[in-house]
Order: C-alpha cells, then sequence, then structure tokens
C-alpha cells in the first residue's frame, strides 16, 4: 500500500517547509513506523521524538491530519484520507521538524505544586491505596496521565490565554488535593481559583477528552474543582 | 464560595432563568394572536399588556437578567485572549458594569410616560 | 498546511466540542447586540403612539422578518446548547456531550425552530 506522508518541516533557524514523502507500508504500520522508515530509507534529516513505542511514555505526540496524537498508537491504516499531514504539536516552541519544547507544559505543571507534600515527611512507611478506598475511587482513571501534551496542544483557551494551566496541569492537582496524606490543598486551591490562569478558563470545549491517549475524562476533573470551589470545600468528591 | 465560583455560577442560574422568560416574550409577542402572528406589535398591543404591573415587573427583570448574562459572557469573553492583563481585566469589569447599568436604564425609561 | 476539508471535518467529528463552543460564542454577541437594537425600538414606546407605531412600519419590511425568523433560530440554538454546557458543568453528560449536541441542538432544536418558523414565515412574511 502505497501512502503519501506530508511533514511540516522547520528549520533551526525557524524557517517551516512542507515536504512530501511516498512511501510503500503494509496495513500494520502506525505513523512512527512511518516516521522511521522516511528517516532510515528516504531523508535521514527528518526530526522527531519518541521513545517507549507502545503508547506508555508520552513522547512522540505530534498532529496527525490536525488532530493530536500519539504517533506510536496511530496506525496509517485507521486514517482515512489518502495523504497524512503530520506537524508538530502547536500551543509548544518547535525545535525542529515535529520535535517541540515542553518547557511551556512544564512550566504550568509546577504552578499547581505537582509533587506531595506529605504531613510526614520524613516517613519511610509505603502508602497502601485499598481498592475500595474513597481516594482509590475519586482517582480511577484520572491517575494515568502520560504527561503527553496533547490536551495542552489542543485546548482552544491555550490557543489564545498562555497563561491558562491547562487539563493535564489541572487535572494532576485533583490527584494532590484528594490524596489524604498530601498538605497543600489550599495553595493548590488558591491556584486553582485564579480569574485569569485557573479552572474557571475552561469552557468546556472538550477537546482534551476528544484527544487524551489515556481516556481521561478531564473536563470532568476541572469541573469537579469548579464545583468544589463552589461548594467552598477544600475537599473534593465526585 | 469564591468569588469566582459565584461568577460562573450566575451565569449558569441566569442561563436558565433566560429559557422559559425567553419562550413566554416569544410567545407573548409573536404568536399569541392573529394579528402578532402576523408581525403587526402596535403601541396599543403593548399598552394593553404593560398596563399590568406584573408585567412590567416581568420585562424589566428580563431585560436586567439577560443583561447581566450578556455582559458577563462578554467578560469572559474579554478574559480569554490573555494578552490583556489584570488591571486591563479590571478596567473591563467595571466599564462593563457602567455599559450595563446605562442600558438597563436606557430600557427601564421606555415605560416612563405610560 | 492542512486542507480546509480536513480541518471542517475534525471540527465536526473528534473536535465537536469545540465547535458547539465557537457557536455558543458567536450566537451569544449576535444576541447581545439584538438586545441593543431591541431596547433601542422598546424605548421607542416613550416618545408617544405615533412615533412608535411609524418607527415599528421599518419592520413591516420582509427583510426585517425573515431576519426576525433568524433571530429565532440563533435564540433556540444558544438556549439549547446552554443546557447541554450545563449537563457538562454539572457533570452528568462529559461522556455524552456529542450525542447531547445532536440530539439537543441539532433534532430537538430543528423541531422547536420549523414549528415557530412556520407560522411566521407563512403569516408575516409571504401575506404582506
Amino acid at each position: 500500500m502505497n501512502r503519501q506522508i506530508l511533514i511540516q518541516r522547520t528549520d533551526t533557524d525557524g524557517k517551516r517547509r512542507m515536504q512530501s514523502f511516498s512511501l510503500d507500508c503494509t496495513p500494520e504500520f502506525t505513523v512512527l513506523d512511518a516516521l522511521f522508515a522516511i528517516q532510515q530509507q528516504q531523508d535521514p534529516t527528518v526530526a522527531f521524538r519518541c521513545s517507549c513505542r507502545v503508547g506508555m511514555c508520552g513522547t512522540c505526540g505530534i498532529q496527525i491530519n490536525g488532530v493530536p496524537r500519539l504517533a506510536c498508537k496511530t496506525r496509517l491504516a485507521s486514517l482515512r484520507e489518502k495523504s497524512v499531514y503530520l506537524a508538530p504539536l502547536p500551543h509548544f516552541k518547535v525545535i525542529r521538524d515535529l520535535a517541540v519544547s515542553f518547557a511551556t507544559f512544564f512550566e504550568q505543571w509546577r504552578k499547581v505544586l505537582p509533587a506531595l507534600r506529605s504531613r510526614d515527611p520524613e516517613s519511610t512507611e509505603l502508602a497502601i491505596i485499598p481498592e475500595n478506598s474513597p481516594y482509590a475511587r475519586h482517582t480511577s482513571g484520572r491517575r494515568d496521565c502520560i504527561t503527553c501534551g496533547l490536551c495542552f496542544s489542543t485546548c482552544g483557551i491555550l490557543a489564545t490565554s498562555k497563561q491558562y494551566l491547562g487539563p493535564a496541569a489541572i487535572n494532576r492537582a485533583l490527584l494532590r488535593v484528594l490524596d489524604p496524606r498530601d498538605t497543600a490543598h489550599a495553595e493548590r486551591l488558591n491556584v486553582l481559583d485564579d480569574t485569569r490562569d485557573g479552572v474557571w478558563r475552561c469552557h468546556t470545549q472538550m477537546n482534551c477528552v476528544a484527544v487524551c491517549p489515556k481516556g481521561i475524562d478531564l473536563t470532568q476533573s476541572i469541573g469537579l474543582f469548579k464545583r468544589s470551589l463552589l461548594a467552598g470545600k477544600a475537599e473534593t468528591s465526585s | 464560595m469564591s468569588r469566582n465560583a459565584a461568577a460562573w455560577y450566575m451565569q449558569r442560574i441566569t442561563g436558565a432563568v433566560l429559557v422559559p422568560l425567553l419562550i413566554a416574550h416569544f410567545w407573548v409577542e409573536h404568536f399569541m394572536s392573529a394579528t402578532l402572528l402576523r408581525g403587526d406589535l402596535t403601541y396599543a398591543v403593548i399598552l394593553q399588556r404593560i398596563a399590568n404591573p406584573w408585567w412590567q415587573a416581568i420585562d424589566i427583570s428580563f431585560l436586567i437578567i439577560a443583561l447581566y448574562h450578556g455582559l458577563n459572557g462578554l467578560y469572559g469573553i474579554v478574559l480569554d485572549y490573555g494578552k490583556i492583563g489584570p488591571r486591563a481585566a479590571r478596567f473591563a469589569a467595571i466599564l462593563f458594569t457602567v455599559v450595563g447599568f446605562s442600558w438597563a436604564w436606557w430600557g427601564v425609561t421606555a415605560f416612563r410616560k405610560l | 498546511m492542512i486542507p480546509p476539508r480536513i480541518w471542517v471535518r475534525n471540527y465536526i467529528s473528534p473536535l465537536l466540542g469545540a465547535t458547539a463552543f465557537y457557536l455558543q460564542r458567536v450566537t451569544g454577541v449576535l444576541l447581545l447586540g439584538y438586545l441593543l437594537l431591541h431596547v433601542h425600538t422598546v424605548h421607542m414606546i416613550s416618545g408617544g403612539p405615533a412615533a412608535f407605531d411609524h418607527a415599528m412600519e421599518t419592520f413591516k419590511n420582509p427583510l426585517f422578518r425573515v431576519l426576525e425568523i433568524g433571530l429565532l433560530g440563533v435564540v433556540i440554538l444558544h438556549a439549547l446548547n446552554g443546557i447541554r454546557i450545563v449537563a457538562i458543568d454539572f457533570g452528568v453528560a462529559t461522556r455524552r456531550q456529542k450525542k447531547l449536541f445532536w440530539w439537543l441542538a441539532g433534532a430537538l432544536g430543528s423541531i422547536i425552530f420549523i414549528a415557530g418558523a412556520a407560522p411566521m414565515f407563512l403569516n408575516s412574511v409571504l401575506r404582506r
């Protein structure tokens, strides 16, 4: 099967151009396989990032036919268009071709105090989370984030409002606020309650939910914060 | 409840209240009688309805609720364009409040000579 | 660059929520603009019967009649999508938001629009 792959390339000096490749591929080919084939057989200068190749590291996110997706989890055969358009993730600074810098993403991530601030920092005891404990129940399905940045790149608010925290960071904050061992609830809620950067900028466009490779209901996570801030309590319950 | 939460909630509440008010408004002004269906809304027709103080109260609250909902929505649009700073946002909030009050006054004074 | 047809397809299918959001914004701004005009017209009541009825003559133009029907459509879209947004906000329908858009704003919206627009069109646009 022959497919046309068009890659939006960016040189280190910031110049952009579209380059077309024609590729013979089998039905099992993922977009990442196609990128490797192009790099090995046609143009060794094509730059892209990847690591695990099985959809668990969140490194290979790119825009495939206009929608941010993981290259390793997208089969060419699943794309209806004859030509496949590949571009770097929007809302990130492009380093070269399809490789982007995650600096902006982690800048927002840091704002919500992503690390656990334990009641007892000296404790060496392992945390045990029973399957039916409230924490396990409330965070189920929300703990799988691999920080691939797809939600960040597709969020319509981040397109115009660069200081918005973004879905991934807010979901992370939710995990921390729900954690009974954590002590920084008030500080986090203060960050999230900001008029211009916090949860109130989310207008439930749900692009994040549409692209999340782990199927996390991010809009629901943001909504839980809105509703708990409305109720005026520090704990969130679903 | 934080102030931001209150503003967010009020937008939902006013929206929900506007739905029945709008249905009633469309019915009363466009569909209730054959004259209205023809679109012949006259002074006399309005005067007849507005003579009832309850209708005046409904119309005025309708206007105020719609203005709050609309201008609050517009303020949201302003905030979404993140290039404005906190001071500009504050200025926009004050501006919209002033515009809202003047607009409401303009509407309410329509009935002043009745 | 991506051809527009792919872009349009994305906004109808995977990113439908964003399309609904932009529709809500655009219809909202239109309605606020309409409210400005509406208050302007209503304010003419204070000028007395002659002035008001004279002003109303302008709106007997078929163009305004058709615009009025357009207004009905915009109101229905904004209101029904607004109900959908509240449902998402309170966690009722985050997983079914796309279906909800087609059923509420699409199907139910069309039914209400036709039910309202048909008599308006027959009585006020055609009969003059």
